[in-house]
């Protein structure tokens, strides 16, 4: 079958290889080819050197991070607030696509669906304006309500204890309508001669679910778990930035990779540390996934990525 | 049907090629544009010879919004510009909610513009020492800049140098860059109160108008934008104290009159526990909410809706903002107040404002005639600074100019560096203001250190660090958000040192004894 080599192969799959080359091409160009910036993280950066002319300094670019004594919190911060929202977000997503799947009424579903998608189209810097609006301490609209019905006041940007709860929840708020329509998507193409044999077997509506529609949906899971978890330690910055911005007082609970290079950066223009800062996310994101998908695979080598 | 498809494949596969070609090619363009910089002073400038002869373009960036009117007004001046050299400039505006991001990205990618707007707050430092700007020698300078080269004081160009070498035509307009108050009159008279003119007559007019009028702040700041001091520490720490910070992302400082110009750390003084002190009290008594550090409204606009009670800025601002209101609002009565006034005053050094010439320019000498004009030419300076005559001012005699309704269609970016002695005053600029303006000049103090500049490279980990711990340390801390306060500065000091205060103080020292020894 091999007989023709590789050429051969091409020659047979002409057409399979072609609608492959706009992926591959478009991966070529804005991951593999910038890929080589990568040596910003390892030189001291200036214009008349450019990326690839200016002097190497070894891991001085490095140094700013781990000196800082900050590494420790903002990693663990990035990565536990990632895997609160990995888990709360997806079952509430599979929750919410399992609903609007059973739900009854097609204008309810529509409606419903709509209603939860809007959120997904507002930008984070209106939705830090909204919570401030919400949260403030003199004129918030949770402040105004609780000393209407006699309670004290709560002082929720000088708390940080609150913000991991806040932050959990907005998220959650916004990626819900989206996130669900992947899963609804992933329950429609189920096979609904199954569903049809577990009624006629007298099976009832969670019978139906936990038997069929989630079994069904693992592999959906699998992947979009995995996927987000080569995130793990990238903190979405535009998230962090305006929920948060720079008030010191919170940063204990809130602050990310994301948000603390930004704020350490942004006045001193070096490139180089934030190549560094960077680079550091992406090794600790590729163990990460490597790790992931050799758990998977060890557990059911089927679902695995690769 | 078959042909049509693989005929369509054929296009999407030509047509990511090409995309792919020509992002590759330009990346090639981009590297040769930044290799071409290596020899920042010889290369660009001689490769056109001098004179007038060839028309050229030449774009500017300067940053602010684009004003409303900019066609009309920049088409009026490139008639004027083409006839005196020969040249039409075109502005490309980076606007004020993201310039510090934008500006050092122009550079970087090595855009093309000849002229950039620079300033000691707009990267002039950090650009000028990567190699952003282009050196201007002395000859580039009289031969190109004749009006400037005349107007111009010495200790402008002296001023406006960085490791002795001149990559700057600053503004030619002396001021003083100390720090004021914004108060409202009506409410100090309502109250029966002294006369803000002290720390302690502040702080009782705040105390008072938080305790009695509901609904306003009675000090307001925005704290929430990086900037890693409060907003009184100006005045209430270095104007009081007649101290200079060298750098505003790092807390070092020297005495004005300590000529061996010894650096210490403000934090770890009497002076600043004194004024945290101060600081508790205020916020104790609700002078500012307990949200400003997440405030994330304008200030001044919230002071003309009666929001808040009082802020502080620099006296040009202020005059500013007490005009506006006078015109829109004249029931409302403000006054500036100066809570240091028998201290020394600092002038701004000439880098407060300035044009550069980008490194890969190829249009140096015809963008150094352009910039001459502009500041220094009557007619291409009033078209610049402020517009059509009759149209977005009104000019009264040689050296004012009333606004009209159309001064709001020409306003509001960066034209600052072409500032000179030939500017027109604002005719409704505020009488007191300008008193204020005139005592300080007198008292304007004059030393060694005011044109040292710190250059960061050694230290660029550290700078990064320490101003991390200002935002998170210090700026709670000053706004009183910490109950106990000599604990949040033991906190602060000790994660000073651990961020590497002592090795960016050492090395400080050892550039200011450079300087001052070279002196």
């Amino acid at each position: 079958m091999n007989r023709q080599g590789f050429w051969g192969e091409v020659r047979k799959n002409k057409v399979l290889l072609m609608m492959l080359a706009p992926a591959v091409l478009f991966f070529l160009l804005f991951a593999y080819v910038p890929m080589a910036g990568i040596v910003l993280a390892f030189k001291q950066f200036n214009y008349d050197g450019g990326i690839f002319g200016s002097p190497w300094n070894g891991l001085d670019n490095f140094r700013f991070f781990f000196d800082s004594g900050n590494a420790w919190m903002v990693t663990r911060n990035t990565a536990l607030y990632n895997i609160a929202f990995i888990i709360v977000n997806n079952v509430l997503q599979i929750a919410a696509a399992i609903l609007l799947f059973e739900a009854v009424g097609k204008w309810f579903r529509k409606l419903t669906q709509t209603v939860m998608f809007l959120p997904y189209f507002i930008s984070w810097v209106v939705v830090g304006a909204i919570a401030y609006n919400l949260f403030n301490y003199d004129v918030g609209t949770l402040n105004s309500i609780l000393t209407a019905i006699g309670l004290e006041r709560i002082d929720v940007y000088n708390t940080p204890s609150y913000w991991p709860f806040i932050l959990v929840l907005v998220s959650a708020w916004k990626a819900l309508g989206y996130g669900s329509v992947m899963y609804l998507a992933a329950i429609t193409g189920i096979d609904t001669e199954m569903y049809e044999a577990a009624e006629i077997d007298g099976a009832n509506v969670f019978q139906r679910i936990f038997h069929i529609t989630i079994p069904n949906l693992y592999p959906t899971i699998i992947i979009l778990v995995l996927l987000a978890v080569g995130n793990i330690f990238r903190g979405d910055f535009g998230m962090f930035y305006n929920m948060v911005g720079n008030n010191g007082l919170l940063f204990s609970s809130t602050d990310v990779i994301d948000t603390f290079v930004f704020r350490s950066l942004t006045t001193s223009n070096e490139i180089g540390l934030s190549a560094a800062a960077g680079f550091y996310q992406s090794i600790l994101g590729f163990a990460t996934i490597l790790l992931a998908n050799y758990a998977v695979r060890k557990y059911d080598k089927d679902h695995a990525l690769f | 049907m078959q042909n049509k498809k693989s005929f369509m494949l054929l296009f999407v596969f030509v047509f990511v090629l090409a995309a792919v070609l020509s992002a590759c090619g330009s990346n090639h363009n981009a590297g040769g544009n930044t290799g071409a910089s290596n020899t920042p002073s010889e290369g660009s400038a001689e490769q056109t010879s001098g004179g007038t002869g060839e028309a050229l373009v030449i774009k500017m960036l300067l940053v602010g919004g684009k004003p409303i009117e900019y066609d009309t007004v920049f088409g009026e001046l490139n008639k004027k510009l083409k006839e005196k050299v020969n040249a039409t400039v075109e502005a490309e505006f980076l606007d004020w909610s993201d310039w510090t991001q934008k500006y050092p990205l122009k550079f970087a990618a090595s855009e093309d513009f000849d002229i950039a707007y620079t300033a000691n707050w707009a990267f002039y430092n950090d650009q000028a020492l990567k190699g952003g700007f282009l050196e201007l020698t002395d000859e580039m300078l009289k031969k190109n800049m004749p009006l400037t080269w005349e107007a111009m004081p010495a200790v402008a160009w002296e001023q406006s140098k960085v490791n002795g070498k001149q990559y700057m035509v600053p503004n030619n307009n002396p001021e003083v860059i100390d720090k004021a108050v914004l108060i409202r009159e009506d409410l100090r008279k309502k109250y029966n109160l002294d006369p803000v003119n002290s720390p302690e007559t502040f702080a009782n007019y705040v105390k008072t108008v938080a305790a009695n009028e509901k609904g306003i702040n009675a000090y307001n700041a925005k704290a929430a934008d990086g900037w890693k001091w409060h907003e009184l520490d100006q005045i209430l720490l270095e104007q009081q104290n007649e101290w200079n910070l060298v750098d505003y992302s790092m807390p070092l400082a020297y005495k004005l009159d300590d000529a061996s110009g010894k650096v210490f750390n403000v934090y770890d003084t009497p002076e600043f526990a004194e004024l945290l002190n101060y600081y508790k009290d205020l916020a104790d008594n609700n002078a500012w909410s307990k949200n400003v550090v997440s405030n994330k409204n304008d200030v001044w606009q919230d002071m003309k809706a009666g929001k808040t009670a009082s802020y502080s800025h620099n006296l040009g601002t202020l005059a500013m903002n007490l005009a506006e209101l006078r015109r829109e609002q004249p029931e409302v009565e403000l006054a500036i107040a100066d809570l240091t006034p028998d201290k020394k005053k600092i002038a701004a050094i000439s880098t407060q404002n300035g044009f550069a010439v980008h490194a890969t320019s190829k249009k140096a000498e015809r963008s150094l005639m352009v910039l001459d004009l502009l500041q220094n030419d009557k007619e291409i300076h009033d078209l610049f600074m402020y517009g059509i005559a009759g149209t977005h001012y009104e000019a009264v005699g040689e050296d004012k100019f009333n606004a009209t309704a159309g001064t709001p269609n020409y306003t509001g970016f960066s034209n600052w560096g072409a500032n000179s002695p030939l500017n027109r005053k604002d005719a409704s600029y505020p009488a007191e203001a300008d008193a204020i303006a005139t005592e300080w000049e007198q008292k304007v103090y004059n030393f060694e250190l005011e044109t040292f500049v710190f250059n960061d490279a050694n230290v660029k980990n550290e700078v990064a660090n320490v101003g991390n711990v200002m935002l998170r340390y210090a700026i709670p801390l000053e706004y009183g958000l910490i109950k106990d306060i000599d604990k949040g500065r033991a906190d602060l000091i000790k994660q000073l040192k651990a961020a590497g205060i002592d090795k960016l103080q050492t090395e400080l020292q050892s550039q200011i004894d450079a300087f001052l020894a070279s002196k």
